[in-house]
């Protein structure tokens, strides 16, 4: 437990520096926002109206004390370009792209780490060799343009997908609101319509979203697991006629697990990135689409609080990891 | 131990699926077909406030949520129901009479209209909407344009309204969303104008019952409207920011309605069945503009040989893939009071080396052009006519910016060269000059300063007769057809791409849906 708090403390730096190292960045970067939010038709007196009710005409200082006060108080600001608050926007959101990282990291642990552990055990086979493909191809394919190609090869001329357009179909009601998971809300309420329907939306933009990542952990498994295939003990247990199953299992997956678990909290990150793209492309109602416009109005609070979320998300994968990796290996708990 | 787990997740799961309630146990939520409407729009709009309201989804809410004292006329062209701009027709005013020097106009309301929560439309709400106006930042200069004095209740279902002085734009703007009347008892009541943005306090034809900018809004038929009843029972507006799958889904009669369908998929879309495009002629123009104060282009010669440079028809057919039209005058063509007299240009290199020579610059320059991002087709555009003018040896250097640094750098006037998109949402050429090409106007970036417009310009706006007025506009836009102050590329069709089946479609020069007119006979 000890090692918890600490580990939650030695954070506050890091989230400090990192909210006023965002929050320099968007004001010097060029771009008024209250010229866009304006309109390209309005009158000067307009966008110095809106400047000062933003509160943009205060010097820069006074503006982070400000922000800062208002971080304290719970309060993200105020997102001009959809006029809710930034918190309100992103409660109705992100659950909604935290489910589909969630889903598309089962779905590449799921597939990356078996697929990582035949590579590494059937070496320079043709599995080896068609899973390096695999992988190459998953790694390097633009994330807009498979989305757009599933879109229309299984919902327009297969027909297997639901229509790209949020998270149930159409005249299913969203399951009672519980953590806004909705799979999860779906099993909690025993509400099967609602299961089949999320279950039937989210797995195409999950299976996406998930190939980097599955691409990335198979590739990773595969050369932790060679390494650990070459040590001794494994040499040990497979001569003292252990099966081999049990060896690749037990011994080897074991040991390697550690630098799985590593590469899957980061994979999380990179998936909630990933997430902006695909969420885009499959009109998903979660942060990533909602950032982007942010950013395209030049609306600061969403982008900083999107940052500030991104870099809690990364602080706690990184905890949770190394959490994981203590309890795999005591020797990192001392470490 | 894993089976452990399981085990007492599945118990944990139906243990609380017995207490907790389940959003899909009861009725079937599905809708009755015929008279619902799904539309898909890219966007979801930023507030239902209609003094803030400046983009088309936020505008098409307050259009459905709010009604006007007076309205736009409805005409027909080649069968197709259209807005008549300069015809101004009762709505929540049922008469007005404009005193002998045109500076004061009185309104008679109806006595039978009623907010959507049943309080009587009074001249107080007018008044009071008025207020909220004038103190508004998005509509306030709208309220200035309008030269609005006062605003006084004269009855309990009367109103007066001063003007500074004879004014007709003032019968023109007053159409308009921003100038919605609003329930402003029940704002007060609510906590006051913040309300607004998330919520509605009109008399229109539709309530807003759900909102979500990231997904959806819906709108349910008002059915205490005094008006006509408006036949669609729900429309549902899907916000998809990806333009194909909108197609696809209007394709697959998913959706009954789309928006801003690019025009590659324009083409693609005709040959589909049951999908009826229509493409009309609205008053959203693109121009090349060049800023008069900086050289070369403080020489009339050198922007009338850019204008002769350009080719028009690739930009037409190869870009927009004939979904727009030529553009002869700064004022758009379906605007009352058009004219294209003195509009020689087409594309004609030698006349345009003639005039650079003329202007001393047979060799040709180089010059900054700077390309806002969001639209591709001003990209395509910028590319056809630089690869053009270096036919001419003059050298354009594209310079992109994101578009929020791109309204900045417009804003300062230096920038050298640019093209621009533009919509006047008043449909005169009074708004439209005033504001782009006037020397005071607060849109004009290319610093265009001529005597002879700003002349005809300042007395047409006092000018109440119609044809006088028309002449007077006439004699700007001649002279600045022949100065060229902007080379013209075209004016944008507006695109709406729907079922067969849905009639009733207006196309109003906005380019808003009236959802009210709508009904589905399929």
């Amino acid at each position: 437990m000890n090692l918890v708090l600490r580990r939650v403390f030695a954070m506050v730096p890091a989230l400090i520096g990192v909210v006023v190292c965002i929050f320099v960045l968007t004001r010097v970067l060029p771009g008024d926002p209250a010229r866009t939010l304006a309109g390209d038709q309005a009158d000067p007196s307009v966008v110095a109206k809106i400047r000062t009710e933003m509160g943009l005409d205060k010097p820069l200082h006074v503006q982070l004390v400000q922000y800062f006060s208002d971080l304290l108080h719970g309060n993200l600001g105020y997102a001009w370009h959809t006029g809710h608050s930034v918190a309100s926007d992103f409660a109705s959101r992100l659950p909604a792209t935290v489910e589909l990282a969630l889903v598309a990291l089962v779905i590449a642990l799921l597939a990356g780490v078996p697929l990582g552990v035949v590579s590494a055990t059937r070496r320079d086979r043709p599995v080896d060799h068609a899973g390096r493909v695999f992988s190459l191809l998953g790694a390097s394919m633009p994330l807009f343009w498979l989305g757009l190609m599933v879109i229309v090869v299984f919902y327009n001329k297969l027909g297997w997908a639901p229509a790209p357009l949020g998270r149930v179909s159409e005249g299913v009601h969203p399951p009672t609101h519980i953590t806004g998971l909705y799979i999860l809300d779906s099993l909690m309420t025993g509400d099967l319509v609602a299961l089949r329907s999320s279950l039937s939306h989210i797995i195409w933009p999950a299976l996406c979203l998930a190939t980097g990542s599955t691409a990335i952990i198979a590739r990773m498994t595969r050369s932790a697991m060679l390494e650990v295939i070459g040590q001794d003990y494994v040499r040990t247990a497979v001569s003292k006629g252990l099966k081999p199953s049990v060896v690749t299992l037990k011994h080897a997956l074991r040991n390697a697990a550690p630098v799985i678990v590593t590469i899957s909290g980061l994979q999380f990150g990179q998936l909630m990135g990933g997430a902006v793209i695909t969420e885009t492309v499959f009109t998903w109602p979660g942060i990533g689409s909602y950032v982007v416009q942010s950013v395209l109005a030049t609306d600061y609070a969403p982008v900083q609080a999107f940052t500030l979320v991104a870099a809690v998300v990364y602080l706690a994968a990184n905890l949770l990891v190394d959490l994981v990796n203590a309890r795999l290996d005591p020797r990192i708990a001392d470490a | 131990m894993k089976r452990t787990i399981l085990a007492f997740a599945a118990v944990t799961a139906l243990a609380v699926s017995g207490c907790a309630a389940n959003a899909n146990s009861g009725g079937s939520g599905a809708a009755e077909a015929g008279d619902t409407l799904v539309a898909a729009y890219s966007e979801g709009g930023k507030t239902l406030d209609p003094a803030e309201a400046n983009d088309v989804t936020s505008d098409t809410f307050v259009v459905a949520a709010y009604d006007q004292l007076v309205t736009y006329g409805r005409t027909t062209d080649g069968g197709q129901p259209k807005a008549k701009t300069d015809e101004i027709v009762p709505m929540l005013a049922k008469s007005w009479k404009a005193s002998a020097d045109n500076t004061s106009y009185t309104f008679t309301l109806r006595d039978d209209a009623k907010f959507q929560d049943g309080a009587a439309v009074t001249a107080d709400a007018v008044v009071k909407s008025f207020e909220h106006i004038k103190a508004s930042s998005s509509a306030s200069f709208l309220y200035k344009m309008a030269g609005i004095a006062k605003v006084t209740k004269a009855g309990e279902h009367t109103v007066k309204i001063d003007l500074t002085a004879p004014n007709h734009l003032f019968l023109q703007i007053l159409p308009m969303y921003s100038f919605s009347i609003i329930d402003m008892d029940k704002v007060t009541q609510n906590g006051g104008a913040k309300w607004l943005a998330n919520n509605t306090a009109g008399s229109g034809p539709y309530q807003i019952t759900k909102w979500d900018p990231s997904t959806e809004a819906s709108m349910a038929r008002n059915e205490s409207y005094w008006g006509e009843k408006p036949k669609l029972r729900q429309v549902d507006v899907k916000f998809i920011a990806e333009a194909s799958n909108r197609v696809q889904l209007l394709r697959k009669g998913e959706v009954g309605l789309a928006l801003e369908v690019p025009p590659k998929d324009v083409q693609s879309l005709k040959g589909s069945d049951g999908v009826v495009i229509d493409s009309r002629a609205g008053n959203k123009i693109l121009f090349f503009a060049m800023n008069n104060k900086i050289k070369p282009f403080d020489d009339p010669r050198v922007r009338q040989a850019v204008a002769y440079a350009i080719p028009y028809d690739k930009l037409l057919n190869d870009v927009m893939k004939g979904q727009a039209s030529p553009m002869k005058s700064a004022v758009a063509s379906s605007t009352p009071g058009f004219s294209d007299a003195g509009y020689t240009y087409g594309h004609d290199l030698d006349k345009a080396r003639a005039l650079l020579a003329e202007a001393g610059l047979s060799k040709g320059f180089s010059f900054d052009f700077t390309l806002g991002s969001g639209f591709d087709d001003w990209n395509d555009d910028a590319v056809l006519i630089q690869a053009e003018l270096a036919k001419i040896g003059v050298r354009m250097n594209i310079k992109k910016m994101a578009r929020p640094q791109f309204l900045e750098a417009l804003d300062t006037r230096k920038v050298q060269a640019y093209i621009t998109r533009w919509t006047s949402f008043v449909n005169d050429p009074g708004y439209h000059l005033g504001l782009l090409l006037t020397t005071q106007g607060s849109s004009n970036y290319a610093n265009f300063s001529d005597p002879v417009v700003d002349k005809s310009w300042q007395q047409a706006a006092t000018e109440p007769d119609v044809a006088k007025r028309n002449k007077l506009y006439g004699t700007a836009q001649q002279e600045i057809n022949t100065k060229a102050p902007w080379a013209y590329l075209y004016e944008y069709n507006i695109v709406v791409a729907h079922r067969a089946g849905l009639d009733g479609y207006t196309s109003y020069p906005d380019g808003i849906v009236r959802f009210f007119q709508l009904s589905v006979t399929k």
